[in-house]
């Protein structure tokens, strides 16, 4: 991506161009305008996040089956990593499975959320994620 | 004998009975004599007859000549010794005969001693037992093709498990996505255009968003069913009435602002795995809930009693009950006695019951007249209370 160092404060990790059209239509109901920088894949994911410098975003928000680099492998890096460990990862998923929940919080994410099939309450849900992460809660500084 | 006979009378009638008794030896065993160095001087017919050898082949042979190979030094150093030091010793051995087939025989060899306590001859006796021990080598190959086979079978079964997780991840995730997608436009479209819409256009926009919601909850209780027959048991012993209340608790919203009155009698242990088990419950709990909305007091009765000497734990309820005549649906995958606008559900609930009762080992019967009640009973099995 040509503007890979551009800062954001938030990442959005989705492939599926509705589920991206309907998590952008409810941020914006939800009255969030922060900056939101869109990625469809692991690859332009990791690309972005682990630029130099780090775009050190407020909040990732992670779908978990895109392609190439899986959404788990996205947060194992970014985890591992300890200039962007610090970031908090809420995982978005249709996903009910244990294994993926399990394995989510293992690798240290800091929210597994199940997308409601109900609009309204898919509204809801990412309208409290992020609310809460982007104005609610206090991130940490960038270290250089 | 008698003591009145004369000594050649006695010798000879001594040695008659014990030439009888050698003729029935022969007739029933395999006997050989060795000096102490294992060297033949006497063999019987059974004898020659199983090893193939005439008797002149085998006198003054090393017992050796019908050695198979079979055993290992440490066994025939065992006999040696056991032999040598003027015990008996007993036990199965494999020889070889003159054509180079194998027989098995039960031996015993019994060393004779001389005064000086060393032996100075042995008596082998054995019996022909080489068909018994075809036999156990038939078991034991049939076990082997068995065991093979099972294996076999746990691999295809592991397999099919693990396709079958795999197609219910799938459809766990690439199923919901379509109906979000459906549900979300349909959504958009009566906020952005709804305006432009005759109300029937709005109604039927709704019925679009329902219809989606609901294909969703059945994607989820049919993966949650199909889950069940896969996931392991942990059993252990289970106490009931901690579970039943857990279950009321979960099912708090049901019984919100209503005249409920629960019967809860004592339950006994159980045994199983408690997270299924409570998930029984909270399905039997939940319909009795459901099913008694327009009772005043609605009366749900949780207790046990005893089927045919076995334990059966029960919910009854004073609700909407049904036709027995019905009663055969009850237990399947996506069956409702009832329609949908008078109670909302997947059809889902009471087949789960069943196969966690089942794989219990238990069963889940039920008893109901229309309008006056159902009541639910499990038991445990063999394993179970």
């Amino acid at each position: 991506m040509s503007d890979a160092g551009a800062t954001a404060d938030l990442l959005l990790l989705e492939d599926n161009p509705q589920d991206l059209e309907l998590a952008l239509r409810a941020l914006r109901r939800a009255g969030i305008n922060n900056s939101i920088r869109v990625v469809r894949d692991g690859v332009e994911a990791l690309a972005w996040i682990l630029a130099e410098p780090a775009p050190m975003p407020k909040l990732i928000l992670l779908d978990l089956k895109v392609p190439k680099v899986s959404g788990l492998d996205v947060l194992r890096r970014v985890k591992e990593d300890p200039r962007t460990r610090g970031i908090p990862v809420v995982v978005l998923t249709s996903s009910r499975e244990q294994v993926d929940v399990s394995e989510c919080y293992r690798l240290g994410a800091n929210s597994y959320v199940v997308k409601p099939v109900e609009f309204d309450r898919f509204a809801a849900v990412v309208r409290q994620i992020g609310q809460y992460w982007l104005q609610v809660n206090q991130p940490q500084k960038v270290v250089e | 004998m008698s003591p009145d006979k004369r000594p050649e009378e006695q010798l000879k009638e001594s040695l008659k009975e014990l030439g009888d008794l050698k003729a029935a030896l022969d007739e029933h065993a395999i006997v050989a004599m060795t000096d102490p160095a294992g060297r033949i001087n006497y063999v019987n017919d059974k004898f020659c007859a199983i090893s193939k050898y005439s008797r002149e082949e085998l006198i003054g042979q090393d017992h050796r000549i019908i050695n198979s190979s079979h055993h290992s030094k440490e066994f025939i150093r065992g006999l040696w010794t056991t032999i040598a030091r003027g015990q008996v010793w007993h036990g199965e051995i494999k020889n070889r005969a003159k054509d180079g087939t194998f027989y098995w025989v039960d031996t015993t060899i019994v060393p004779f001693l001389n005064e000086q306590g060393k032996p100075r001859q042995y008596i082998a006796i054995r019996a022909d037992i080489t068909a018994k021990k075809r036999g156990e080598e038939e078991i034991l190959r049939l076990n082997a093709e068995l065991e093979a086979r099972v294996r076999q079978r746990t691999a295809e079964l592991e397999a099919i498990n693990r396709e079958l997780e795999a197609f219910s991840y799938s459809v766990s995730h690439d199923l919901r996505a379509p109906l979000r997608a459906v549900n979300g436009f349909a959504q958009a479209v009566q906020e952005d255009f709804g305006e432009l819409l005759p109300e029937e256009g709005r109604r039927q926009l709704r019925v679009i968003c329902e219809s989606a919601v609901r294909m969703g909850a059945l994607i989820d209780d049919l993966l949650r069913f199909s889950r069940l027959s896969r996931q392991a048991l942990r059993t252990q012993p289970v106490d009931m009435g901690k579970l039943v209340r857990a279950a009321l608790a979960d099912l708090a919203m049901q019984q919100e602002g209503r005249n409920l009155e629960l019967r809860l009698a004592s339950l006994p242990k159980g045994q199983g795995d408690s997270a299924l088990l409570k998930q029984v419950w909270i399905n039997l709990l939940s319909n009795a809930l459901k099913y008694t909305r327009g009772r005043d007091p609605a009366v749900v009765e949780v207790g046990s009693a005893d089927f045919d000497g076995q334990r059966a734990f029960f919910v009854r309820d004073n609700g909407t009950g049904f036709d027995m005549r019905h009663a055969g649906k009850l237990f399947g995958v996506f069956q409702r006695l009832h329609r949908i606008e008078d109670y909302e559900g997947t059809g889902v609930g009471l087949a789960m019951v069943q196969r966690i009762v089942q794989r219990h080992g238990g069963r889940v019967w039920a008893a109901a007249e229309p309008d006056r009640g159902a009541t639910f009973f499990f038991t445990l099995g063999g394993t179970g209370a």
